[in-house]
């Protein structure tokens, strides 16, 4: 199980969805993504897609208006 | 430690029945279909106005009316009053969900495509006269056809944007 990172501060969409959609294509099952954002749309659309795709999601304020999205990759 | 979970934002179906709402207020206060980049093409225009340049023989100006009623000018008119208000309401927001904060620019590279980005939405505002609120959003309900036109190309646009971006930009 490996431990992943994504820097998506200061950006707004749909980069973060695009780059969590590319980073989730090269890791295995199990392993862990931890995407750190502040922009608010993100914890909308990038928490539905990942749900849709039936993989593993949480999210927690960090900061003011500074997110960390949790991603288990389940399949 | 606050509640994080009770500041769930809302969905989006939420917030577009409130804009569909807000757009019938407006369309009913002012008379006239909401529009954003036509506020920006007003400010531009009045800042060159300021400079002392005549607008006014401008070609675009003399193809196309300006739109403004009579006694407007371009800094005082409805559209710059909505979008004064858009910028208070979401501050206001913001600072009532603590969540403002100042926001940096990640690289020279995400500059640069921001402003050739904006140019190219301006530019293209200005051909389609709207963005996706004048052309599309407020001529739907009009039942206009150019606003079913704008938004089919527009969905186009997006889906060719994400396919380059996800190819060559991230």
């Amino acid at each position: 199980m490996a431990i992943y990172e994504l820097d998506c501060m200061y950006e707004a969409c749909p980069i973060p969805l695009l780059k969590v959609l590319k980073k989730l294509n090269d890791m295995k099952v199990g392993d862990i993504l931890i995407i750190k954002t502040d922009h608010s749309c993100s914890i909308v659309n990038v928490v539905e897609w990942v749900e849709k795709q039936g993989h593993y999601i949480d999210y927690l304020e960090t900061g003011e208006g500074e997110w960390e999205i949790y991603i288990e990759k389940a399949k | 430690m606050k509640d994080v979970k009770s500041k769930k934002p809302w969905p989006y179906w939420v917030g577009g029945i409130l804009l569909g709402i807000i757009n019938i207020i407006i369309l009913f206060v002012t008379g006239k279909p909401w529009k954003i980049t036509t506020a920006f093409l007003y400010i531009g225009a009045g800042f060159i106005e300021l400079l002392g340049v005549d607008v006014k023989d401008w070609y675009y100006f003399n193809v196309y009316n300006n739109q403004l009623s009579l006694g407007k000018t371009f800094f005082n008119n409805e559209l710059i009053v909505i979008i004064v208000a858009i910028i208070i309401g979401s501050f206001l927001s913001v600072l009532y969900h603590s969540e403002f904060k100042f926001k940096k620019i990640k690289s020279k590279r995400q500059f640069l495509a921001a402003l050739i980005g904006g140019i190219l939405m301006g530019y293209g505002t200005r051909l389609s006269f709207g963005c996706n609120i004048g052309a599309y959003f407020s001529a739907i309900p009009s039942f206009s056809v150019h606003g079913w036109v704008f938004g089919i190309f527009m969905f186009v646009g997006a889906w060719i944007g994400c396919k380059i971006l996800f190819k060559y930009l991230l």
